[in-house]
C-alpha cells in the first residue's frame, strides 16, 4: 500500500505545461447531463493543467455544480468523456476516483472524531496504522486543528468543521480536490479568511482543484482560471483578467462585476445610445448591447476637457450612496443614467444630488457586444 | 434566555389532563396490595398477598416469558427486515416505492379485528392455528409497520451528502453503509426496536384469535383470568406490567437516548 502512497505524491508534484484541447490533467470532452426534459450540462469541453486551480462560475441552476458531481462520479454523465491523467474515468464509480470532494455542507460523519472523519479515506485505503496516525497529525497540523483532533463535528464552529472537511478531502492526497461552494456557509469574515488559507494549501500541495462558486469575487480572487457556465454552457474560460477586461459575451459582463447596461447601435468605432455617441476601441456594426464599469468613469465638477479618445457627458447628480469604500452616484446624462463608483479617499468629498458633473471614461471601457438576431 | 411564565390556568387544565389519563391507573396501585379476595375499591386491608400469588401461579410466568421471548424474536426480525427494506425504499427508490411502503405500512390502518380474522382464516388453512409459528407471524404483521415507518422516516432525514462524502473518499457501497449510515441510523433503529417490543409484549386482539394452550402471551392469560375470577392478581399483575414497561424505556434511554431519537 505504500506503492499506493508514492503514485498519489508523484501525481501530486506540478508539471506546469500548456492545456492543450484534450491534453489537460483533467479533460472534459462533451460532457453532457440531461434529464428527461432538461439539459442541466450541455457538450462541455474543459481541459485543467495539473497544480491549476480553476473555478466554476455561474447564477445557481446553471450545471456547475452537476458538472463538479459528475467529475466525482456522484452523479452519472449522460454524454462525453471525463479523462484524468489519460485515464478515461467516466464509468468508474465515485469510490475507485481517488478525488477529494468538500462539501457546502460539510457532510462530515457526525459519529466519528475529527481525527476519526480524517482517517476514513486512509483506512478505506488499507494503509497501517502508524501510516494513518501520522499523515492525520500532518493533515491536523495542515489545517492549524492541533488539540481538537478528540472532538465531535458538532463540538467545532463552522469554519473549524469546514477545516476538517478539507483535511478529510485532502489527506489522502487527492489526483484534484473539488470544492462545492465549500464557503457559502460561512460568514463574511471568515469567509474571506478561508479563501486565502484554502488557495496558500492549494498551491503549497500543488493540488488541481475545482472550485464550485457562484461568488464572483471568490472567483475572481482565487482562481488561475475561470469558467462562466450559463444553461449548462461555458460561456467563456480565462483569466480573472481576461474576463473582467475582456469579456466575450454580454452575460459575462454582466455576472463579472458590475456595470451599466445600455442598448444602442454601433457605427464602426463608436454607438449611438439613444441621442449620445459613445467612443469604443472595438469595430462593431447594428444592434448592441454595450456595458461600461461604473469605477472606470471618472466623475468631476465643472465641465474638464476631453483628451483624445476619451468620452466626456455632462450630467447631474441624481443620488449619492455613501458605502464606506465606495461612494455610489446615480448620474442622469442626457436621457440615459449611469452608475458611477468612486473610492473613498477621506478627504470628504461627496457631490450632492443637483449638482452638475462631468463623466468621462476611455474609448477602450467602453464594451460593446453586436446583439444576436 | 427568559422563560414564559407558565399560566396558572394552563396549569391547572394541566394536571387535569394528566389525572384523567392516569387515574384509572393509579387505581389499579392501592387495588393491587389489597387484603381482600374479590376487587373492590377501597380494598378493606393491604397486604402483599396478590404479589406472592403470582409468583405461584405458573400459567402467568410461563404466560410472562413466552411473551418476553415472542416479542423478543418478533423485534429482532423486524429489524432485520426493516432495515434493509427502508434503505432499499428510501435509498434506491425503485419505481413504485411509494406504493409498497404504503402497503407495507397498510396494517397500521386496518381495525385489528378484521386483521384477526383475517389471519385466523389464512393461519387455518396453513395448519399454524394456535402455533408459536402463527403467533409470531401475526405479531411481525402488526409491528412490521412501525419498525418500518421510524426507520424509514430516520433514513429519510439523514444527509445524503454524508454519503457520498464517504464514497469519495474511498469506500464502497457496503462499507458506506456499515461505517456511514448504520451507526446513523442507530437512534432510529433502537427507537423501532423499542416500539417494536411494546406493541408485540402488548397485543391483545391478534394473540387472542391465534392463541392455544402452549401459545399463551401474558395478556391473554391476564385476560382469561379476569374472565373465570375477580380477584385482585391482575390488578397486582398490572404493576408489575408497568414497573417492567418503564424498566425498558428507562434502560434504552439511558444507554442509547430514547428522548433524542424521538424528539429529533
Amino acid at each position: 500500500m505504500i506503492h499506493h502512497a508514492s503514485t498519489a505524491t508523484n501525481i501530486a508534484a506540478p508539471l506546469g505545461n500548456e492545456a492543450k484541447p484534450g491534453h489537460g490533467f483533467l479533460s472534459l470532452q462533451g460532457l453532457s447531463k440531461r434529464y428527461s426534459e432538461f439539459v442541466a450540462v450541455d457538450a462541455v469541453d474543459l481541459d485543467v493543467n495539473q497544480g491549476e486551480f480553476v473555478s466554476l462560475l455561474g447564477p445557481s441552476g446553471c450545471g456547475k455544480t452537476t458538472t463538479l458531481r459528475m467529475i466525482a462520479g456522484l452523479v452519472q454523465a449522460s454524454g462525453g468523456r471525463i479523462v484524468v491523467a489519460g485515464r478515461d474515468l467516466t464509468a468508474i464509480p465515485p469510490f475507485r476516483r481517488d478525488m477529494g470532494l468538500v462539501f457546502q455542507s460539510y457532510a462530515l460523519f457526525p459519529h466519528m472524531s475529527v481525527a476519526g472523519n480524517i482517517a476514513f479515506g486512509l483506512e478505506m485505503r488499507g494503509l497501517s496504522r502508524s501510516e494513518i496516525s501520522n499523515r492525520v497529525t500532518e493533515a491536523i497540523a495542515l489545517v492549524r486543528l492541533e488539540g481538537r483532533e478528540n472532538r465531535r463535528p458538532s463540538e467545532l464552529s463552522g469554519g473549524q468543521q469546514q477545516r476538517v472537511a478539507l483535511a478529510r478531502a485532502l489527506v489522502i492526497r487527492p489526483s484534484i480536490l473539488l470544492l462545492d461552494e465549500p464557503l457559502s456557509n460561512l460568514d463574511a469574515k471568515l469567509r474571506d479568511e478561508m479563501r486565502t488559507e484554502i488557495r496558500d494549501i492549494q498551491r503549497r500541495l500543488g493540488t488541481t482543484a475545482i472550485f464550485v462558486t457562484h461568488d464572483q469575487d471568490e472567483a475572481l480572487t482565487m482562481s488561475d482560471r475561470v469558467v462562466v457556465m450559463n444553461h449548462g454552457r461555458i460561456e467563456q474560460t480565462g483569466t480573472p483578467e481576461d474576463l473582467y477586461e475582456r469579456p466575450r459575451t454580454p452575460f459575462v459582463a454582466s455576472f463579472v462585476g458590475r456595470t451599466n447596461r445600455f442598448s444602442g447601435t454601433a457605427l464602426g468605432r463608436s454607438v449611438k445610445l439613444g441621442d449620445t455617441l459613445v467612443h469604443s476601441a472595438t469595430e462593431a456594426n447594428g444592434p448592441a448591447d454595450v456595458m461600461i464599469r461604473p469605477h472606470r468613469i471618472t466623475i468631476s465638477t465643472g465641465s474638464a476637457a476631453a483628451s483624445g479618445g476619451q468620452n466626456t457627458l455632462s450630467g447631474i447628480v441624481r443620488r449619492m450612496t455613501y458605502a464606506g469604500n465606495l461612494l455610489q452616484y446615480d448620474v442622469l446624462a442626457g436621457d440615459l443614467t449611469f452608475q458611477v463608483e468612486e473610492a473613498t479617499l477621506g478627504s470628504g468629498r461627496a457631490l450632492a444630488p443637483g449638482t452638475t458633473v462631468t463623466l468621462s471614461w476611455s474609448a477602450q471601457d467602453t464594451l460593446v457586444f453586436e446583439a444576436k438576431p | 434566555m427568559e422563560e414564559k411564565p407558565v399560566s396558572p390556568v394552563l396549569k391547572v387544565l394541566a394536571a387535569f389532563g394528566f389525572l384523567f389519563l392516569l387515574a384509572p391507573v393509579l387505581i389499579v396501585v392501592p387495588l393491587s396490595f389489597s387484603n381482600d379476595v374479590f376487587m373492590s375499591f377501597p380494598p378493606s386491608g393491604y397486604s402483599l398477598r396478590w404479589y406472592i400469588a403470582i409468583g405461584a401461579n405458573a400459567k402467568l410466568l410461563d404466560a410472562f416469558l413466552f411473551s418476553v421471548k415472542l416479542a423478543s424474536l418478533v423485534t429482532v426480525v423486524n429489524i432485520l427486515i426493516a432495515v434493509p427494506a427502508s434503505y432499499a425504499l428510501i435509498r434506491k427508490a425503485p419505481f413504485g416505492a411509494d406504493a409498497i411502503m404504503s402497503l407495507l405500512t397498510a396494517p397500521l390502518l386496518l381495525p385489528t379485528i378484521v386483521l384477526g380474522l383475517a389471519l385466523l382464516i389464512v393461519m387455518a388453512r396453513a395448519g399454524y392455528l394456535a402455533t408459536p409459528q402463527g403467533i409470531f407471524l401475526a405479531h411481525l404483521v402488526v409491528t412490521l409497520p412501525y419498525a418500518l415507518r421510524v426507520i424509514a422516516t430516520a433514513l429519510s432525514t439523514l444527509p445524503i451528502a454524508v454519503e457520498e462524502a464517504a464514497a469519495t473518499l474511498g469506500a464502497s457501497p457496503l462499507s458506506v453503509f456499515f461505517r456511514i449510515t448504520l451507526p446513523m441510523l442507530m437512534p432510529g433503529i433502537v427507537a423501532a426496536a423499542a416500539l417494536s417490543f411494546l406493541v408485540s409484549f402488548d397485543e391483545v386482539v391478534l394473540s387472542l384469535f391465534m392463541n392455544g394452550p402452549k401459545v399463551t402471551t401474558l395478556p391473554v392469560e391476564l385476560y382469561h383470568h379476569v374472565e373465570s375470577r375477580a380477584d385482585p392478581l391482575v390488578a397486582a399483575a398490572s404493576v408489575l406490567l408497568v414497573v417492567f414497561t418503564l424498566a425498558v424505556v428507562i434502560i434504552v434511554d439511558r444507554s442509547l437516548g430514547l428522548a433524542k431519537t424521538f424528539v429529533k
